[in-house]
């Protein structure tokens, strides 16, 4: 791909990025959220059109206007959210869209033995054709919908865009088994990823862009996991936050987790949270932070381990039950999982709170004005309008709306409250609002929790990061001391340096 | 302390489509009736006479009852189609205790809304535990509650001559309204006030509204939703009585029917089948009144009952059209 400019209104995603991949290489595409990886991903994917620029395959100029283009041109894509049909049989799935036919009627013999040669080119004798989807494990979707994309006639450029996202140890050398048999048969391979480690394992030169540029391109003998964080997050102004540093670590323990095991995800991890303290939980994207905080808050699954929560014992069997216990969730898609759109932004703040405004435990009727009066205080507190009060809450900007949601756990008085990703779609004024807020809880003696992808972020607002990584915490920093750079590099595992140990198998499964 | 105005400047700007809908919300319903009354005042010299508007509140009385339920039942973001059956179950097991076992008044009364509820019980498992979904669960009650009344009947009728029955319509408070359309209007005042001034209707609001948020805001949604379709059940076992009242007599035909008025009001009053948690109980009250209203004037001009049916299915259609257009913006 040659000078790929693609314009938005009012942004340039991508600015002249030249993107080079050879046939039987594997090639890493890296960068941070919002980088630009996807943009060029749906140029390739014929998804959309670039600005300005050109693709050429094995030297020739071509037009990739539409998905079915890129097909006929050899590029497939294997995407991480995975489009297959639940309900249709694998061998269905496989030709879907593509069906063989004779007189108008799809060959269901041909639809198998199709199927079958797809599955089989690339070493998986293990997925029955027949067998429907919906049974399938992730992995094995996964390698279903690998299979799909290799029915297309040439295959000259695959695409995996993050797909050891969801997948366990094993999984993921079985993945890299396929792609190194793509690489032999003279595919170009394109790994896109946010695990460095496997990129160091498996790619023999990767590419790194940064706010819509090219910053690097590291072949496989100088590539390291340092030089990679370095490239992805480059040089970095001050951040915005002017730090209060709070007591350290003497609080309470508000709540607390031993032994904790989360499906294959998390395998016995420990975590203490103390009052007054802000905590953060990092992790690469599906590491199990979120199933972490989604257990403590009583809205997870196969969790095995003990969570004390203000010394109650015993794993919350709801999330009412944890609300009761004094723990808040402020959910990551808050349209979602948080707000009641067309009640107004003092009944949503007052939700989680119905007992504080009725006129007595008895008379279990709502004073309006006692709802005012203290919607009206803890609105004040989180610096929403007091004329946006009566207003459906979906009239309201994204960070006023994340500030109902704080206020909903303010008015609650809740001692534990967990964040999962607090800023996300929100503004730059609204952010530093509610991260001043989420320090002032803190320092009203509340544990908070913080699960997010803003390096920045967790940086400037944890006393205390706990990494994740393959199912345990393997390590505490400071944010104190520690850089972005340290922090990204004990996401990716580890020290720099110890790239062995990743084909090893994992200690505990 | 900063105060962030970002927010209420954008949310001074709605969109066109938003404020009608608003409006449309506002004073939509009221409009309309106020437009029905009049132009069917105009066309008929009967129509607006005291006697002829008293006789419009007597019929609406039974469906508007039982649309309370149904009213609820909406709000929590569900729907019961049990409602005509349960009516008449609950006017089947009055009428059958106190006529055919000679029990007491109250036993009567109480027994029928009991078995009533008892079906609004199993609704609210059926569908807020087991999680089976409300259009199901209910159609499958309603085949229940109906052929429990049939069982009970006999095939037969009772005629009920109990003396509270049949003051129900008879004996007039005020106005020469009858006890019967007092109670329609107490019971959507209590409903009204319950939803606004209560925990339990912001509940049912905000499950209605949005249920993921609803279990995340740590509200009881499993119980609050059971507790919907049992007061759905207990104003249709209500209903039941009422009808009672009003005609006299129980048989397998009297209720037929009765949910699909009871939704057409609701909707009608700006309820939505698509998405619970929005409208207001009291604009049910004037949803049943415009479908009592059509129905009355078509009796009047002499319009033959087989297009009355018809022309409910046509004004349902057209409530449910009008949510689409207003609320398929998800």
């Amino acid at each position: 791909m040659r000078s790929i400019t693609k314009r938005f209104p009012g942004t340039v995603a991508l600015d002249g990025v030249d993107l080079d991949v050879d046939g039987g290489t594997i090639h890493g595409l890296l960068g941070e959220n919002g980088a630009g990886k996807s943009t060029l991903l749906k140029i390739l994917a014929g998804d959309y059109r670039a600005t300005e620029g050109s693709i050429e395959i094995a030297g020739e100029p071509v037009e990739i206007d539409s998905p079915r283009a890129a097909r006929e041109h050899g590029i497939g894509i294997v995407y991480q959210e995975l489009s297959l049909l639940p309900n249709l049989t694998v061998a269905q799935n496989i030709s879907l869209g593509f069906e063989p036919s004779r007189l108008g009627r799809i060959a269901s013999g041909r639809v198998s033995e199709l199927a079958e040669r797809a599955l089989d080119a690339i070493g998986v004798a293990t997925v029955d054709p027949e067998r429907q989807v919906a049974e399938l494990s992730l992995a094995e979707r996964q390698l279903v919908e690998i299979a799909r994309v290799l029915t297309i006639q040439r295959p000259r450029v695959i695409v995996f865009d993050e797909p050891t996202t969801a997948l366990n140890h094993h999984d993921v050398l079985r993945l890299f088994t396929i792609m190194s048999r793509l690489r032999d048969d003279g595919v170009g391979v394109i790994f896109v990823s946010h695990r460095y480690r496997e990129v160091l394992e498996i790619c023999d030169v990767s590419t790194v862009l940064r706010n819509g540029r090219v910053v690097g391109r590291v072949e496989r003998g100088e590539a390291s996991l340092g030089r990679l964080v370095e490239l992805t997050l480059g040089q970095k102004g001050e951040t915005v936050f002017a730090r209060r540093w709070r007591a350290d670590g003497g609080g309470e323990v508000v709540a607390s987790a031993r032994g904790l095991s989360i499906g294959s995800r998390i395998h016995g991890i420990d975590l203490e949270l103390r009052r007054g303290e802000i905590v953060s939980l990092c992790g690469l994207l599906g590491m199990g932070q979120t199933e972490v905080a989604r257990a403590l808050i009583g809205d997870g699954r196969d969790i095995d381990g003990s969570i004390t929560i203000r010394g109650v014992a015993g794993v919350p069997r709801s999330p009412r039950s944890a609300v009761r216990l004094g723990a808040g969730l402020i959910p990551e898609d808050r349209q979602a999982e948080g707000l009641f759109p067309d009640m107004s932004v003092r009944a949503n703040i007052s939700i989680s709170s119905l007992r504080r405004i009725v006129l007595s435990p008895l008379v279990r009727i709502i004073s309006w004005a006692r709802e005012r009066r203290l919607v009206g205080e803890v609105g004040e507190r989180t610096g929403i309008a007091a004329r946006a009060l009566p207003r459906p809450v979906r009239t309201l900007s994204g960070g006023n709306q994340q500030k109902s949601l704080l206020a909903r756990w303010l008015l609650r008085r809740c001692d534990l409250l967990i964040c999962i990703e607090p800023t996300r779609g929100v503004d730059v004024g609204a952010k530093v609002e509610i991260y001043r807020r989420l320090e002032d809880l803190a320092c009203g003696g509340a544990a908070v929790l913080i699960v997010s992808t803003d390096l920045p972020e967790v940086l400037g607002l944890s006393d205390r990061i706990v990494v994740l990584y393959r199912g345990t915490v393997t390590a505490e920093l400071d944010p104190r001391v520690a850089s972005e750079q340290e922090l990204l590099l004990a996401m990716q595992g580890g020290v720099e340096g110890e790239i062995s140990g990743l084909l090893e198998p994992e200690a505990v499964s | 302390m900063a105060v962030d105005v970002s927010g209420a400047t954008a949310a001074s700007h709605e969109a066109p489509l938003e404020r009608a809908r608003r409006a449309a919300e506002a004073f939509g319903t009221v409009a309309v009736a106020g437009l029905l009354l009049l132009s069917f005042g105009l066309t008929s010299s009967v129509f607006l006479e005291p006697a002829n508007l008293r006789n419009i509140l007597v019929q609406i009385t039974v469906v508007g009852v039982a649309a309370i339920g149904e009213t609820l039942v909406l709000l929590v973001g569900g729907l019961d189609l049990s409602v005509g059956a349960n009516v008449l179950l609950g006017s089947v097991v009055a009428g059958d205790l106190v006529q055919r076992h000679g029990a007491p008044l109250w036993v009567g009364i109480a027994g029928g809304v009991l078995a009533s509820t008892g079906i609004g019980l199993l609704n609210g498992v059926l569908t807020a535990v087991i999680g089976i979904e409300a259009i199901l669960a209910t159609l499958g009650t309603f085949l229940l509650a109906g052929g429990i009344a049939k069982i009970v009947l006999h095939s037969s009728w009772i005629v009920v001559d109990d003396p509270f029955f049949g003051n129900l319509v008879r004996t007039h408070v005020f106005w020469q309204l009858p006890v019967m359309v007092i109670v329609l209007f107490a019971l959507y005042a209590v409903a009204a006030a319950v939803m606004r001034m209560t925990p339990f209707g912001r509940a049912v609001y905000a499950i209605g509204g949005n249920p993921r948020a609803a279990r995340i805001a740590g509200l009881p949604a499993v119980r609050i939703r059971i507790v919907a379709f049992a007061l759905a059940g207990a104003f249709a076992g209500v209903a039941g009585l009422l009808q009672i009242g009003q005609l006299g007599i129980v048989s397998s035909g009297n209720a037929a029917g009765l949910e699909f008025q009871a939704i057409t009001a609701a909707l009608i009053g700006g309820l939505s089948v698509s998405a619970g948690g929005v409208g207001r109980v009291e604009r049910t009250l004037l949803g049943a009144l415009i479908v009592g209203m059509i129905a009355n004037y078509q009796t009047i001009r002499g319009i033959p009952p087989n297009y009355q049916q018809a022309l409910l299915g046509g004004i349902l259609l057209l409530a449910i059209l009008t949510d689409r257009l207003f609320r398929g913006r998800s």
